[in-house]
């Protein structure tokens, strides 16, 4: 009898062993949702198939497609989770509302090396409070050494043929730069070159109200400026301070010669690209990223000489701030709270964590990022190459569709930098292709300043603080305030930049600093105690 | 056949029947009204619970912490702020100039095109003037901000025609931008718009016309004596239904054209609302501003239809 | 009533007068102008290189052509399929919604209705109480279920108030008359309705079917709430704002190298912006001449007197 009943257990194992191994590769269909717009895979999409014959694992995929926060309220309502659940920039909601599983339950060294490897060094800097970990963030881990071919952030930029008009001179500071500007358009008074332009439209408004950190030498925190020599980690914001006010009346002197125009202060975003594209602006600051498309129009109508350098320019010490070196490039941000996190609802976590961890492997990151060797790119000496065909294929959303899982690979976490056998992990990053891509005016533009390439003109990137970047801290305890933080700044600044004399100036300024006062202060308080909160996370 | 003889008022009125014959009598007009009532009760009406949220603090960015009952707070919080009742007077400035710019501007349309006698001619205008109704929004602002730039082709001709001698700046001041929202406005819907006024006039009888011609009435007479008579009682109508519609002038035309030097002009209870509700999380807020809009609109809509009432006009009630 | 009145052509006698016409037609021929710019601008802007249309300064002819605004939208298969979608939510939507609103007109423009004036009262005040956008979420998702259906494009928009009130008005215009004779041949309420009432309201019903049918058509924001994850119930116009969205995003995405962008972005979101507004507007412009005839003729807007 007690035979028989061992029998049966044992059978009852073993069959409930082959149900779960079976249950293992079932075929599964997840959803996912992605905080972003994007295009719908193909049905016969390579990649995806790919996916599914090795992990059974197919995706219904919902991306966005009007305002982020009130899709995701209608979803956090509803309690309508996705298996895999991508916030976007408003990731900290779903975090709040508990719609996320906390990964690290099933993240360890021995069942997910790969997830492990990936995190370890960073995972006091990203669990909250109570050591919980919802979301691996989907950018900013880098392999061995990052690559930093240009400046892809803030920086003030000027036109490539200014420098050269003036003998490739080394721009460092406001002075230098708003000299060059004007002497430049005064010795081309029937070209209609219209000096410096500033974008104020929506959340682009950071072409306004951001230069004044990178003036006194310190990378992109957002609205606040961090001490990060004094071990104490002082936050203020520094819109209100003093050394805030030369910059805008430098603008104001600027704009009094005539070298910006009131539009500026009233342009969208559409208006500010046909502009750059016209070739008729001469220096801004903005960010790299954020003005792409002018970029390529100039490119591609063969005005070389009209695209942007970016520069790095701190006050001089005639404004008696003493020496400032500058430090716009920072290390590799870890994009904290971004990507995909596991919703609740999720059936089958495991297999989840264990599609990331094999997606994290070098051959699957390959493919996610480079595509199928021989058909997507080839291999020459150890060295990842593509033809002029594959490169361009890679950027056409058509083929996109077809050929990429782009819309997993977006939010899921990936190798960034270099790989061990010294090849970039993304295409774009590798050397041969950035430089075999680059114009020949660009190659002797730099050249004559015997640089390699553009990120050359900047200081080699800092270490990352412990806080990350301060412009990730979530805003939304304050969010009444902070609103008003930013609006009086929109409203003010441009009548303090527009002022036609130098008491006018200073009314508006103190008029300024008067009605921001209260909300820099709550802001201020706010960010100081999230900084040190993080700090103290990171050092533990 | 219940609803053949007994359906006549004349008749109701002669004979006083109880009213379950005559709840009987109309179970058919029942039967094709009920069904509809229901609906909308379930559709629009069930979902008013929902207004709840206007007395409580539900916030969108930590589900965690529940609602809590907040009493009137969040219209505390609302009419407290200087920029939101600033933002109903933009509302309400806005709504009004439209509504008579766009009014007149369709009705003259329609009437010029009431004039017209060639066929041909007067489907091709039709047609031509409806067809900004199809462009959304953004292209339609788009446009228009590439037309008000100070060196835009507006301020040239402007400048050209000596009308004035140095560019105005019509995007970046306040006082430009409530008559720049009702150009764009009219520029886009009036031929929409004018064809309600249209249709009516082809239902207008044309004897009448004959009738004034034979009187000696000249075109402007006919026009005053015969045209606008027969289009009053769609305009009346339509104007209580808009009057209740003032506190909606629109979010996408002021969020698009607006910045931040014109905001305490351009700013409007819904673009209020997006900001310090909807993107803050803070949905009671938004709530209660909508009820808000909500109550002083059927406020209006029965002021309107009351006032039309006592001047012997159409009601739409 | 003029409305079933054949339209009899009177000459005015005014035409010796030449001077108004002449002045009206120079008048309707500027608006034409001043409206049929932009449309123009559009259209060739759709055709134009995206790249190069980032510059502005396009009239009403592309400056570089190219139809990699189009191609991008059409080689799409998913667009086909959305298309098919669009239209069977457009026609069903249409019909339904004609059915229920006329059917309430006719029983409200019965003066001796009982419920007239209650049930009025209901249905108009639906056009100023919003419930916003929450509620009105959680009622279709999870009171009734209709997320990741197709009937969610339909059930929810089967009635409405402005077009009630328009054909209610349109039926209180017929000669009493007709249904009297009706209703002396023993015909009852609903009989009256579709054999008498309706056919005559076939000008009105044109007109609100076009109301409706633009409405439908032009609707995405169902889509993105209830059907965002149902690829295969996509309307045309959630495709095609998507694709907007896309191309915007890829337009800042380009990171590190330019040249990545140039060929990214054969259309750019001005481009697509344009083309899309074409191809979701094609459809109607189509159909529309078939019902110019009946859509001037069909309208008469007035209320109750008293």
């Amino acid at each position: 009898m007690k035979k028989l009943l061992a029998g049966i257990l044992a059978l009852a194992m073993v069959l409930s062993l082959c149900s779960f191994a079976v249950a293992a590769d079932e075929p599964i269909t997840v959803t996912v949702f992605r905080g972003d717009p994007g295009d719908q895979p193909t049905d016969d999409n390579k990649i995806y198939k790919m996916i599914e014959e090795e992990f059974g694992i197919k995706f219904e995929i919902e991306f966005l497609a009007g305002d982020l926060d009130e899709t995701l309220g209608t979803k956090l309502v509803n309690e309508d989770y996705p298996d895999l659940f991508d916030g976007g920039n408003s990731a900290e909601k779903l975090i709040n509302a508990g719609a996320l599983i906390n990964l690290l339950d099933y993240i360890s060294e021995e069942k997910t090396p790969n997830l492990y490897n990936h995190i370890k060094d960073l995972l006091p800097q990203l669990v909250n409070e109570n050591g919980e970990l919802f979301i691996i963030p989907n950018y900013g881990i880098n392999y061995n050494a990052q690559i930093q071919n240009a400046c892809n952030g803030p920086a003030f930029f000027i036109q490539k043929q200014v420098l050269a008009w003036d003998n490739y001179p080394q721009i460092k500071t406001l002075n230098e730069y708003f000299d060059l500007i004007e002497r430049f358009v005064a010795a081309h008074p029937d070209e209609g070159y219209e000096g410096f332009a500033i974008l104020c439209e929506d959340w682009r408004h950071f072409c306004l109200i951001n230069p004044v950190q990178h003036l006194m030498g310190r990378p992109n925190d957002g609205e606040v400026i961090i001490n990060v020599t004094s071990g104490n980690f002082e936050t203020e914001t520094f819109i209100d301070k003093d050394y805030a006010k030369p910059y805008y009346a430098k603008l104001n002197e600027v704009y009094n010669k005539g070298l910006i125009n009131p539009d500026t202060f009233v342009m969208t975003y559409d208006q500010y690209i046909a502009k750059l594209s016209s070739g008729k602006v001469v220096g801004m600051f903005d960010q790299t990223w954020d003005f792409g498309t002018a970029t390529a129009a100039l490119e591609t109508a063969g005005m070389y000489e009209n695209t942007y350098i970016a520069l790095p320019l701190v006050y001089d010490e005639s404004y008696g701030f003493g020496v400032i070196e500058e430090q716009y490039l920072n290390g590799a941000v870890p994009n904290k709270d971004r990507g995909f996190g596991i919703s609740v609802s999720c059936e089958y976590p495991e297999r989840m964590i264990n599609l990331f961890e094999n997606l994290l492997s070098d051959e699957w990151q390959k493919i996610l990022q480079w595509g199928i060797e021989g058909e997507d790119y080839y291999v020459e000496n150890g060295r990842m190459l593509m033809t002029q065909e594959q490169y361009n294929n890679r950027q056409d959303a058509t083929w996109k569709m077809a050929n990429t899982a782009v819309a997993i690979w977006e939010s899921a976490p990936k190798k960034q930098g270099t790989q061990d056998d010294g090849n970039a992990w993304a295409h774009s990053d590798q050397p041969e292709n950035y430089f075999a891509l680059m114009s020949e005016y660009d190659k002797a533009f730099l050249t004559a300043y015997g640089y390699q390439k553009p990120a050359d003109f900047f200081n080699a990137p800092c270490e990352l603080a412990p806080y990350g970047e301060a412009w990730q801290i979530d805003t939304a305890p304050i969010a009444d305030a902070n609103q008003d933080f930013l609006a009086v700044q929109d409203q003010w600044l441009p009548k303090v930049i527009m002022s036609a004399t130098a008491e006018e100036l200073d009314a508006n300024w103190e008029a300024f600093v008067a009605e921001i006062a209260p909300y820099a202060q709550i802001k201020t308080e706010f960010m100081q105690a999230e900084v040190l909160k993080l700090v103290e996370q990171a050092t533990n | 056949m219940t609803g053949a003889v007994n359906n006549t008022p004349l008749l109701t009125k002669k004979k006083k029947k109880s009213i379950f014959k005559i709840l009987w009598d109309q179970k058919l007009l029942m039967l094709m009204s009920v069904p509809v009532l229901l609906y909308v009760l379930f559709f629009n009406y069930y979902p008013l619970w929902g207004w709840r949220y206007a007395f409580q603090n539900l916030d969108l960015n930590n589900f965690k912490k529940g609602a809590e009952w907040f009493g009137l707070g969040n219209f505390e919080w609302l009419f407290g702020r200087e920029d939101f009742l600033n933002s109903i007077r933009n509302t309400l400035a806005m709504s009004v100039i439209n509504l008579i710019v766009g009014t007149l501007a369709s009705i003259l349309l329609a009437i010029l095109l009431n004039e017209v006698r060639n066929r041909g001619f007067k489907r091709t205008v039709q047609t031509v003037t409806y067809l900004p109704h199809f462009l959304s929004m953004v292209i339609v602002v788009g446009m228009a901000q590439n037309m008000f730039l100070t060196d835009g082709p507006i301020n040239n001709m402007l400048i050209a025609s000596r009308l004035i001698d140095k560019p105005v700046f019509w995007l970046g001041e306040g006082k430009y931008f409530w008559i720049l929202v009702a150009i764009i406005n009219v520029w886009k819907e009036v031929g929409w718009n004018s064809i309600i006024y249209i249709s009516t006039m082809t239902s207008i009888d044309p004897t009448l016309y004959e009738a004034a011609s034979i009187d000696g009435a000249g075109r402007f007479k006919r026009i005053l004596h015969v045209t606008l008579p027969g289009i009053k009682s769609t305009f009346v109508v339509l104007l209580i239904m808009n009057i209740g519609h003032l506190m909606e002038a629109g979010f996408e035309i002021q969020y698009l054209l607006g910045n931040e030097q014109v905001i305490d002009f351009s700013q409007t209870i819904d673009v209020f609302v997006m900001k310090y509700g909807i993107s803050s999380g803070n949905y009671g807020r938004a709530i209660a501003a909508g009820m808000f809009k909500s109550i002083v609109g059927i406020i209006l809509l029965f002021g309107a239809n009351f006032v039309a009432k006592k001047l012997d006009e159409d009601t739409l009630l | 009533m003029t409305a079933v009145q054949t339209q009899k052509k009177v000459k005015h006698p005014m035409q010796r007068d030449m001077v108004f016409p002449i002045v009206n037609g120079i008048i309707l021929c500027i608006l034409m102008f001043v409206t049929l710019f932009p449309v123009l601008n559009t259209v060739a802007i759709s055709f134009n290189d995206g790249i190069d249309a980032v510059r502005g300064g396009i009239g009403i002819w592309p400056r570089k052509f190219s139809v990699d605004a189009y191609s991008n939208l059409l080689s799409d298969k998913l667009t086909y399929n959305a298309f098919g979608i669009s239209v069977a939510r457009t026609v069903l939507t249409t019909l339904l919604n004609l059915l229920f609103t006329s059917m309430l007109a006719f029983a409200l423009s019965r003066k001796e209705y009982v419920l007239r004036k209650f049930i009025t009262l209901v249905v108009v005040m639906t056009m100023y109480v919003n419930a916003g956008l929450i509620p009105n979420y959680l009622l279709i998702a999870k009171t009734l279920k209709l997320t990741k259906t197709f009937w969610v494009y339909i059930i929810p928009t089967m009635f409405s108030c402005f077009n009630m009130i328009v054909i209610r008005t349109y039926i209180q215009g017929l000669p009493e008359a007709l249904a009297e004779s009706a209703r002396i041949d023993g015909a009852n309420d609903m009989r009256i309705f579709w054999q008498i009432i309706l056919p005559l309201c076939t000008p009105v019903l044109a007109t609100v079917a076009l109301f409706v049918a633009v409405g439908s058509w032009n609707q995405w924001f169902d889509t993105q709430l209830y059907n965002g994850s149902k690829k295969n119930l996509y309307t045309l116009q959630y495709l095609l704002k998507m694709k907007l969205a896309t191309s915007m995003q890829s337009a800042n995405a380009a990171n590190t190298s330019v040249d990545a962008l140039v060929n990214a972005t054969k259309s750019t979101p001005v481009t697509v912006r344009c083309a899309i507004t074409v191809v979701s507007a094609a459809p109607i412009l189509v159909v529309y001449p078939f019902l110019q005839r009946y859509f001037v003729t069909g309208m008469v807007l007035g209320g109750v007197k008293g």
